[in-house]
Parts: structure tokens; sequence; C-alpha cells
């Protein structure tokens, strides 16, 4: 069974005559010596099998399924390939051109927002010798690039060729929340190319990664940009993610909301509308700044700033720094002009947001109620229609809820049973108080929950629920035991 | 068929037959833009019937008579016309009274109908329609059981009967009389044909309807203005120490100001009898005459506004009494509908701000319940949140590209705050607060959302009014005086 690796991501494969060294050496079926390795012969075949987590049975072990992607060895024992091509996996093999032997691999470092991963091999031996793909630049607009890889269709490595039609900031959909730097190229695209190099002129300028399912001959590859922030944040062994000033700006192009923040009219600045609370921004900035430049360089009214004769937006700055860097900004604050630098660190409140792999999915249960704490792939199962449950979802992370709730916890199910026979119409809606105190984190339920010496009755409110839920003390034990056998699970909490 | 029905007409006695009292009304519906409240909607015409009463009053649907610019009464054979005004109508109660707007015509050749004692199940009813020849058309129906019947607006119940029958569609639309010994008993309202079910609203309704109207000014039924939830749930009964010979209804919400408030009715009491009547697990109680109902016909389907109704309820574990004074419902945050209502708004320098009603969100679409705002459908379903301050909710609802709106384009369906630092307690409000101009000639709009603030410059946005005005929008605003 082959995986269409992610919905939207079809890899991608540009054919043209390589430049000198791609070129394919020519060989002949009688030709007994084996040839001088070229570049071709650093692409690799990834085989993955997946397990995937199912978040509406979280206590299963989820589908067993799988699929192929590409690789390219870039360094010793290092072979880059996209994110979702080895999420979730459970076993990675990795086949050279024109061998069959298969060779154990394992993850390294995995990059979801940025769908990259490094990944090595269990015995690199068989593979020395063969030379290292060098990550080149940007390529120019209008330029031709080849893309190779071993997609459907056939057993060989395939290269196609096309030519950069766009190059923009875009959203990576294998996050689904997420947006970078993104190069559109002409070329069809297909299943199993993900993570194969996109080369002009000898060095990778790309990494093929999605398709795009709304055109035709329409491939998009990550720039080396993206791929060189992801080696450089994995050189310290550790992946922190991309950086977020956890600010939302709004541009300023109003001459009313200008003369309010007592600025001129000069087309410079943008306002901060709002200051993500516990963000790094969180104390430095506030809400109603202006800031007029960052790192040096001048802001306009929409937020954008020009590096190196290029117009992009100021985000740009911060998408290339890590965390622990500085960035220095300048801005009016109540007309009184301002230096302000704030340190870039994880905020990981925001990939509520993201589709989370190799997680096992977190939930607690009882009685026959499952609870499960909210998250982007909880969202995509359950598709919660609640109004209250959608708004705190939005609000999570711009009004700070995740002071007062890190896990927003839902109740997700209802077994069937003679315990819970009227309990069907509280689902999919957010907890908020049981026994009467605030419900903050999923083990915090788990734990009032099975505390020992029970009121007589488990009182669990709802966010904007009508009445609350009740469950005698007394039946839990006898009802845990009977329905943990009849739904078949075999672990009645998974809190981390 | 046609032949069989015509003989059961020809059956009818020939003195004040009920076919003499019937009225062919068309009446010309109009209603206002959700999105540009300035404009109406193409207009839309309803054909339906009405029974002539007493001192030349026509009784029809409220579905008929809302929103209608013009009724007119049409004689059964369609020769002769003679222009209505409504002078009374009830939305939730699906009911309105018309009256000649001009002499009477031909009405004064019909014979008035009288009023039906009150029906019971298995009761025959007789369904009246008329052909285009102005034949009448009957049919016999068996009313098959009483129900509390939601006809027009949506979640207001009343008594109806349930009516099990085998018509003939002609061209009217679902609004016709129904008869019971020559008395009018009734007005269908629906008639589902696969099933051959119709929903008739009842004429303990009805009455209680035309009494009320009797003296001019017309008050509509009373209500507790309360929210429940039933309580069959075994677990959440013995949490509530409910008895087992007990029913029970749980109070989830009160609204402020309504009459179950006003009688010290608190959130989570659980209401065991209602005007001596013990109400079960899932709020119905037993009429002698009627069967099974659902509660609110205690409230609404006898007693008048201003009356007493001793509610038994169980706070805390102990049953006590609660005597509450029926009033109509308080004023809603969000309106669930706006019948004849011009929708206010205002139009400020390309910023338009409207109250936030349920018809607003409806005009989203179909999936309007999905795909409207979010931020304003959780006002819709969690009004108590937002109650504080306001009597209504003021939004943003567009921004209409202007040289005073330049970089707003993409804001919309902010809830507004304040204006100028004075809260928006409404739209006559927000128009107040912005009559002001502050020293530096520019408004301060506070919204719940980014950007939070939204300045507007009074010079410019009162010139992109003018220009509003010339370029052909009848006004810019439409206000409701504030008590």
């Amino acid at each position: 069974m082959m995986r269409t690796i992610t919905r939207i991501l079809l890899p991608v494969v540009l054919c043209t005559s390589l430049p000198g060294q791609l070129k394919e050496p020519q060989t002949t079926p009688d030709n007994q010596l084996a040839p001088q390795p070229t570049l071709y012969d650093s692409v690799v075949k990834i085989e993955v099998a997946t397990q995937v987590p199912d978040y509406r049975t979280p206590w299963n072990s989820g589908r067993f399924s799988g699929g192929t992607g590409t690789g390219f060895i870039i360094g010793p024992n290092q072979i880059l390939t996209n994110a979702h091509v080895v999420s979730d996996n459970r076993r990675l093999l990795v086949t050279r051109r024109g061998s069959s032997q298969k060779h154990v691999a394992r993850v390294r470092h995995i990059a979801h927002d940025c769908d990259l991963a490094l990944i090595e091999l269990q015995d690199f031996r068989p593979f020395e010798g063969l030379p290292y793909l060098d990550i080149g630049g940007m390529p120019k607009l209008e330029s031709r690039v080849s893309a190779i890889g071993y997609p459907v269709g056939g057993e060989r490595l395939s290269v196609t060729q096309g030519v950069v039609s766009r190059i923009d900031f875009s959203s990576y959909s294998h996050s689904r929340a997420d947006s970078h730097l993104v190069i559109q190229i002409d070329a069809a695209i297909n299943p199993g190319n993900s993570g194969g190099p996109v080369v002009q002129d000898g060095k990778v300028v790309g990494v093929a990664f999605q398709g795009n399912t709304q055109a035709d001959n329409v491939g998009y590859i990550i720039p080396t940009p993206v791929v060189k922030r992801f080696l450089k944040d994995i050189s310290d062994g550790k992946y922190d993610h991309y950086m977020d000033l956890g600010i939302s700006p709004f541009p300023l192009f109003n001459p009313a909301m200008r003369k309010a923040y007592q600025l001129p009219a000069d087309g410079k600045g943008v306002l901060v509308a709002n200051v993500v609370p516990g963000g790094p921004a969180d104390g430095i900035l506030e809400r109603g700044d202006v800031l007029l430049s960052i790192d040096g360089n001048t802001i306009d009214s929409a937020g954008n700033i020009r590096i190196a004769g290029e117009f992009v937006d100021m985000n740009e700055i911060v998408e290339r720094k890590f965390a622990g860097d500085k960035v220095s900004l300048t801005l009016i604050r109540k007309g009184e002009a301002l230096k302000k630098d704030l340190i870039l660190r994880e905020f990981p409140y925001s990939r509520i947001y993201a589709i989370q792999y190799e997680e096992v999915p977190r939930y607690t249960f009882f009685a026959g109620l499952v609870f499960q704490p909210l998250n982007l792939n909880l969202f995509a199962t359950f598709k919660f229609d609640d109004r209250r449950l959608r708004q705190i979802f939005a609000d999570y992370v711009s009004r700070g809820l995740f002071k007062d709730m890190e896990d927003v916890v839902v109740l997700t199910r209802v077994e069937n049973d003679r315990l819970t026979t009227r309990m069907g119409g509280f689902t999919g809606i957010a907890v908020s108080k049981v026994n009467g105190q605030k419900i903050k984190t999923l083990r915090q339920l788990h734990e009032i929950l099975n505390a020992p010496n029970p009121p007589e009755y488990h009182v669990i409110e709802f966010n904007g629920g009508n009445r609350p839920l009740v469950i005698p003390s007394a039946e839990v034990p006898a009802a845990q035991k009977r329905i943990m056998a009849q739904v078949g699970i075999t672990k009645a909490a998974q809190l981390d | 068929m046609k032949k069989l029905l015509f003989a059961l007409v020809l059956l009818q006695p020939l003195v004040a037959a009920p076919e003499d009292s019937l009225v062919r009304i068309n009446s010309t519906i109009q209603t206002y833009s959700a999105s540009q409240p300035w404009e109406k909607t193409p207009p839309r015409s309803r054909r339906g019937l009405g029974t002539l009463l007493a001192g030349n009053r026509i009784l029809t649907t409220a579905a008929m008579a809302a929103d209608s610019i013009y009724i007119e009464l049409q004689s059964a054979d369609s020769t002769q016309t003679v222009p209505a005004k409504v002078t009374a109508i009830d939305y939730e109660a699906n009911l309105a009274l018309l009256t000649p707007d001009a002499g009477p015509g031909f009405l004064s050749e019909l014979k008035a109908t009288e009023i039906a004692s009150p029906a019971k199940p298995n009761d025959e009813i007789e369904l009246l329609q008329l052909e285009t020849n102005g034949d009448p058309l009957s049919t016999t129906g068996k009313i098959r059981s009483m129900e509390l019947l939601s006809t027009f607006v949506s979640g207001r119940y009343f008594l109806g009967y349930v009516v099990k029958a085998s018509m003939q569609t002609s061209g009217n639309s679902f609004t016709l009389p129904a008869f019971r010994n020559d008395k009018l008993t009734g007005i269908l309202t629906s008639y589902d044909s696969k099933d051959q079910i119709c929903d008739v609203i009842s004429i303990d309704i009805i009455s209680a309807f035309l009494k009320d109207a009797e003296d001019g000014n017309y008050e509509g039924f009373p209500s507790l203005g309360i929210g429940t939830a039933t309580t069959e749930d075994p677990h959440f009964r013995g949490w509530l120490k409910l008895p087992e010979d007990k029913g029970g209804l749980y109070v989830t919400r009160v609204l402020p100001k309504g009459s179950a408030a006003k009688a010290g009715m608190k959130k989570g009491d659980v209401i065991l009898g209602v005007g001596g009547f013990a109400i079960d697990r899932r709020g119905y109680f037993e009429h002698p005459d009627y069967g099974k109902l659902f509660w609110p016909h205690l409230v609404r389907g006898g007693p008048i506004m201003g009356s007493k109704v001793a509610i038994e309820v169980l706070r805390d574990g102990n049953v006590q009494t609660i005597e509450a004074t029926l009033e109509k419902s308080p004023a809603p945050l969000v309106p669930g509908y706006l019948y004849d209502e011009a929708p206010p708004f205002l139009i400020k320098g390309g910023l338009v701000f409207q109250e936030l009603s349920k018809p607003y969100l409806e005009a989203f679409g179909k999936d309007w319940a999905t795909r409207a705002p979010l931020n304003l459908l959780d006002v819709l379903s969690s009004p108590e949140d937002y109650e504080e301050g306001r009597r209504r909710v003021v939004v943003l609802t567009r921004v209409v590209a202007t040289e005073a709106t330049i970089g707003y384009d993409r804001l919309g369906s902010q809830i507004i705050k304040s204006v100028n630092g004075n809260a928006v307690k409404g739209l006559p409000e927000l128009a107040k607060a912005l009559e002001t101009v502050p020293e530096n000639g520019i408004h301060t709009i506070e919204t719940d959302e980014e950007p939070y603030q939204i300045f507007l410059d009074e010079a410019l946005s009162d010139r992109v009014d003018r220009d509003f005005v010339t370029r052909g929008l009848p006004t810019l605003k439409r206000l409701y005086e504030v008590e």
C-alpha cells in the first residue's frame, strides 16, 4: 500500500539535460565495471512503514500504513528528506540507486514546521564514497532546475525539469499552520518525489515537497534559506522550531489612525494590534506600539521591509533567527520614541494549531467518558461544532487562554453503557470544572476524578454547557472495569 | 376526487355556512437587506385565506401579515378587492387581525363566523380551501393529538392540533381556516402531503389572542423567561435529590428582568409543578382534556398578562413555592426576529454599524449556524456573557471602501465596546457618542478584537458621508428612541 505522501504534497521531479557533473555517465549493458559514482547515486529511495495514531480511539494502536519518498546525501551519514516522508514512522529503509538491498535508517532530526528531516543509516559504510550534494543559493526566476527522485510510475530514478516560476511566502501543508519561503516550479509532481533534491548547476537549490491539487504542472520546493536554517538550528543537536515575535501587526494606512498615533504621513511604521500574552514580546511591546524598524530595517506601514532589494514581510528577519537570538526594534509608544530588544524563544502553545506527529495521543478514560486535550489533530478528527469550543480554540493563543487552561479538555466520547445511558448530549464541549475545581490540564482532571475518597457524585461542568454531568462515584470502579472490557481498552489513561 | 369533495360541500347547511366567512388575502412582503440595511430586498407576494369575524375583523396567520407592505382582501371569486391593514399581530403565536383600510366593500356581503368552543382529541374538523372559481373545497380531518407547535417563529411553542387529513392542495399557501360545527376552530399552517398530517393553531390560542386584541392594545402572551433541561438522567436526579415519584425540569438559565427572575427563580432550581400541575422529567404535564402537553402551555395557554402563577421548585433539596407574575419576556440582547421592524443602522465615513440580531446571522445563508462569524455566533448562544452594560450588541458589520476607511478594508464583524470613552449600550448611544467631536477631530472606536481601536477623522468622514448621500444612499442612519 502506497501512502500518497501527505494530502496535497506531491513531490516534484524536473528534468533537463543536466549540467556537467550531473550528467548520466554512458553505461552499456555489457559494461561490467562499476562506473564512477555521480550525484544521481547520492539520491536515495526511502521506504517508510508508518503507524498513525487514531485520535478517535486513542487507546488503540492506530493505522499501519506506509509509502515511499526520496532523500539525498548531504554529508557523512546525513540524508536530507521531507518531514512528511518520515513522520510517524516505525521503520525506515533506504535503498541505493541500482541496488535492491535495503538499509535500515532512523530519524535524527525532524522539523515539522518546515517539513524537513535529517535521517541517518544504521551502517553508512555501503554508502561511503558517494558524493555529498552541496546546498546552493536561490535560483533566479525563469531559470531551469531539475528535480530528482523516485516517484510512482517506475522503479528507477526519475529526473524532471522545470522553470522557476514564482518565489513566494506560502504555506507548508505538512503542519497546516506554517508559512515560509517557497519556490514554485512548472514541473509535474508525483507521489514519491517528496524529499528529493532540486538542482541547478550541480548544486541543490531546493527540496521537492508539495504539489497543488488545483493546478496541473505546478510543484513547490523548499528553498535553500529554509534548508540552511534547519541545518543550522540542529547543529547544536536539537531542533528548536521557527521563532515568532508573538504580535499581530495591523497596517497603518489610515490617516486618522496615523494622526491618533502621532505619526507623520510618511508611510512608515506598523501597529502592534495585539501582543500574545506570555509570548516573547509580552512585557516588551504593548498593544498600540508602532514599530518603525527591525534590526535596522525600516518597516513600512504594511509591515514590510526591504532586504537586499527584495520586498518582504518583516517577519522574514525573525524567520532567519533562532531561539535565544536578539531582535532590535525601534518604536513609538504614546508619541515617545523607544528602542527595545527582545530575545526570541520557543512558544509551544501556538503548536495547538499545528498537526502533531510522533505523539501518542493523550486521554483519560473514566467510567465510559473519554477526555482528550484539544489540538488540531483532535479538531480535525472530531470536527467539533460547538460554538464555545470553536471560540476557545480561536482565542487560545491570542487572548492567552492557555494561562488558565493549558489543556482545553474536551469530553470527546461517551461509550454506551448502563451508567452512561443519558450522557450522550455532552460530547464535543470543553470541561470547565470537575468537583468544583477549574480544569487546567488533562492530568489534573484525571487526578481529581481518580482521587481517593471521592465525593458521592463526581460533578463535571462544561464551558457553555446547560447543566453539569454527574456520575455516582460508587458505581465508577465496576463501570470502569466493565466498559474497558467491552470497548477493548487496556490502558485507562495516557497523560504524557 | 373533486366530485366527491363537491358533494361534501353541498351537504353543508345553507345558512351561515363557514365558506360565507372566507376571504382571500394577497399580501406583498418586503424585508430589509441584512447586509445593506438601508435597502429593501425585492418584494414577494404571499397568498392565503382569512376568516371574517364580527366587527369587520379578518383573522389570519402572522405569516400572512409579517413584513407586509400592502395587504389586499379579495372576494372568494376574486372579483372584488378591499385594501386592509393589520390591527393586531403576534409573530410567536402566528396570528394576525386585519381590518379593511377603506369601506368594507364586498365584506358586507359575507357572514361573520363564530368562534368554536375548545376542541378535544379525536374531534372531527373541516378544513376549507377556495377553488379558483370561488367554490369552497372542504376536507374533513380528525384531531390526532394536541401538541405545542412552533408554526412561525422557531422555538416558540403554542397549543395546536395535529390533524390527519387527506387534502387536495389548491393554489393557496397554507393559511387555511378550520371549522367544527360550522364555527372557527383553528388555522391550518402547514400540510405534509406525504404523511397527510397538518398543523393547526388551536382555538384556545386564537381566543386568547382575540381577547387581548379587544381593547385595541395587543400585549401578547406571557413568558417565564427561563431555559430548562430535562431530568431523565438517573444520576443527575440522584445528585439533585429528586425523589423517584417526582418529575422535574432543571433550570439552566434565568433571563434577567424576566417574570421568573423577578419571582426569585435561580439557575439550578428544579421545577416540580406549575399552576398546580405536576411537571414530569421531560417537561410535560397531564392536561385534563388534552392529554400530555409541554409545560409552557401553563404559562402561555391560559393565563393572561399580569396574572400570577404558583411554581413549585426544589432548591437545595427543599421544596418551595414561588409566585411569578406573568409578563412578556424581556427584550432580548439578540432579537430572534425583526418582523415589521426596519433594522437600525448607522453609517459613518464608510463604517457600517448594526445591532446584532438572529436575522442578521441567518443572512449568512443555509449554513449560517457555522458560516456566520464565530464571535457573533457566540453572542447568540451565550448572551449572558455579553449582557453587562448593553441593551443590544452593536457590531461594525462592514466597511465600505472610502477615503476615511483606508486600511480598514479587512475589518468586519467587530463588536463595539465604546466610542470616545463612552460605553455603547445600543446603536442610538453609539450615534450620540459620535456627535461629540473630540478636540483633535478624531473619534476613537473601541472594539473587542484586533486592532481593538479604530480611528475615524470627523471632517473626512463628514465629507465621505455627504458623498454617500449624493450618490444615492437614501439615509445614513436609522435609529430608534431610547427610553
